[in-house]
């Protein structure tokens, strides 16, 4: 019997370093590209570049997140901006506003697309492998991947927890008087479950042999850093220091 | 060969009554030795300390002597010696995924990458012990969207692809249907004919009786009584300290507790199995 096979998908079969550079490339160059065009058309390639991760499903928590500040953003810089004001069919919004809730919006949803992607993406065992592989202490790569693979564990928590208090009879959607009601019995025990995740983990890895002396773990399937990885790579961080470099310079 | 040994061992959790008072057992290699008793006995936090979770990673107070496989499995160098050499299953199965693994094969394959086992080994001996347990077929599932029972026999399996010299096994077929339940009884038996000392603490009378060598009865933390599962399970102690015993021994009580004659063929001690009471009652 052969080991499973690996999922398919450009980012599922990418070494778990390209995506993990690539996000914190885009979050830094959301930041150096000049404003308003650079963070708007770099919003917009990585939108465009979400099908190539096979997960369109990634537009969906994303949008939950960023929409909300688009909203207050153009509330707050738009309409009630300083700075000469402008028709915006049937509003009144204030020009230079605009432009920073623009650019503000487009390097958000930049950074949340970007994180989305890669939490999403993220196979913790994968990620302990190829830094085995690479020479990380196995505390290290644990606790590297653990942290990255702690935000899905804590949805798949909320859902659980929305789901037994719904059963119990708690009324989570409806109104927003009806949602702020339920808040508090849905927060406390995720808050209280996610600290008892820690006590489970530690007795999960105290009996999985994760204290072991020896030779050290042994990477089961280390992913292969193909030319392609190492130059998607590399050319990434070249880009993230010519942008530092010209907007510098500039 | 003694391959547990607790000598007049105390346990209290951070801020609670001693849950363990002075027990005295031990557990030979070869041999299935049942923990029975009613809840709260104490049969649980016996395999924590064999395991030796506790204390050290649930707090308490800890006081006596205990020898796993000769090592004080508490201490830093007994958890060091005993590494791969102690199997420990829970009755909360999900309490020991990894959460870094995408499959099943890579749960089992978990514990022996850790100790650094080649590849090749780890390769041969994970599938070997996913059939055991009849989940080959789970092998390329993710383990957190399995059943109950599906998880149960793969954190077995996860245990059983180390050949552990001992296991500690805490209501191991708590989730399992009836098939599951006899392919663990059958290893349970096979282990310990291995060679294996397993220490078993289960509330199922039936899968006490059918596997194990040697019962030991506890009750509100102290070793009440000790003997093979057939003698102790028919007799009214398993009643007065609360623990029940078989289906068919609850069966034969209560029937001769609507007509208590003393002498008659109702009286205790009861039958335990169906054979028993037909013998018995013919």
């Amino acid at each position: 019997m052969s080991p499973p096979a690996a999922p398919a998908g450009l980012a599922a079969r990418a070494h778990p370093y390209t995506p993990l550079v690539a996000s914190l490339a885009v979050i830094a160059l959301a930041f150096i590209l000049p404003a308003p065009g650079g963070p708007v058309v770099l919003a917009l390639l990585l939108a465009l570049a979400v099908p190539l991760s096979n997960d369109t499903g990634a537009f969906v928590p994303a949008a939950w997140l960023a929409v909300p500040f688009w909203v207050l953003l153009f509330l707050l810089h738009g309409v009630l901006g300083e700075g000469a004001h402008v028709a915006f069919g049937p509003l009144s919004v204030s020009a230079s506003g605009l432009t920073l809730a623009l650019t503000t919006s487009a390097r958000l949803t930049a950074v949340i697309l970007a994180s989305v992607l890669l939490i999403r993406g993220f196979r913790p065992g994968r990620f302990v492998d190829a830094a085995l592989e690479s020479g990380w202490p196995w505390t290290a790569a644990y606790l590297t991947a653990a942290t990255l693979h702690a935000i899905p564990r804590f949805q798949e928590r909320a859902v659980r927890v929305q789901e037994a208090m719904r059963s119990r009879g708690l009324r989570v959607r409806g109104s927003l008087a009806t949602r702020a009601l339920a808040f508090i019995p849905l927060a406390l025990p995720l808050m209280l479950g996610a600290l008892h995740d820690v006590d489970e983990r530690a007795f999960a890895l105290a009996t999985r042999q994760v204290r072991a002396d020896g030779p050290g773990r042994t990477p089961l399937r280390p992913p292969v850093d193909t030319r392609i990885d190492r130059v998607v790579r590399w050319g990434l961080v070249l880009a993230v220091a010519g942008a530092a470099l010209w907007r510098s310079l500039g | 060969m003694t391959a547990i040994e607790f000598a007049r061992v105390s346990f209290r959790y951070p801020a609670s009554l001693p849950v363990l008072r002075e027990v005295t057992l031990n557990a030979d290699a070869g041999q299935v030795t049942w923990l029975f008793g009613p809840l709260g006995a104490g049969a649980s936090t016996v395999l924590l300390v064999a395991a030796g979770l506790a204390p050290s990673l649930t707090g308490g107070t800890l006081d006596g002597g205990i020898r796993v496989l000769g090592q004080t499995p508490h201490t830093r160098e007994g958890r060091s010696a005993l590494q791969g050499r102690v199997g420990y299953v829970t009755a909360m199965p999900y309490m020991q995924l990894s959460g870094m693994a995408e499959s099943v094969f890579d749960e089992v394959a978990f514990a022996p990458a850790n100790l650094g086992w080649g590849r090749e080994r780890i390769w041969q001996a994970v599938p070997a012990a996913l059939e055991r347990l009849e989940v080959a077929h789970l092998t390329d599932r993710v383990p957190e969207q399995l059943s109950g029972g599906e998880l149960q026999r793969v954190v077995i399996a996860a245990m059983l692809v180390l050949r552990p010299e001992v296991w500690l096994l805490d209501e191991p077929t708590s989730a399992l249907d009836p098939v599951g339940r006899r392919t663990v009884r059958a290893l349970i038996r096979s282990e310990a004919e291995r060679g294996a000392a397993v220490l078993l603490a289960t509330e199922d009378a039936e899968l006490g009786l059918a596997t194990a060598d040697e019962t030991i009865l506890l009750d509100e933390g102290s070793t009440i009584a000790r003997g093979a599962p057939a003698e102790l399970l028919g007799t009214e102690l398993m009643w007065e300290m609360g623990a029940g015993s078989t289906n068919v021994a609850e069966l034969a009580r209560a029937a001769w507790r609507l007509a208590p004659e003393p002498g008659s063929r109702m009286a205790p001690p009861f039958p335990i199995t169906e054979t028993e009471a037909v013998e018995r009652w013919r």
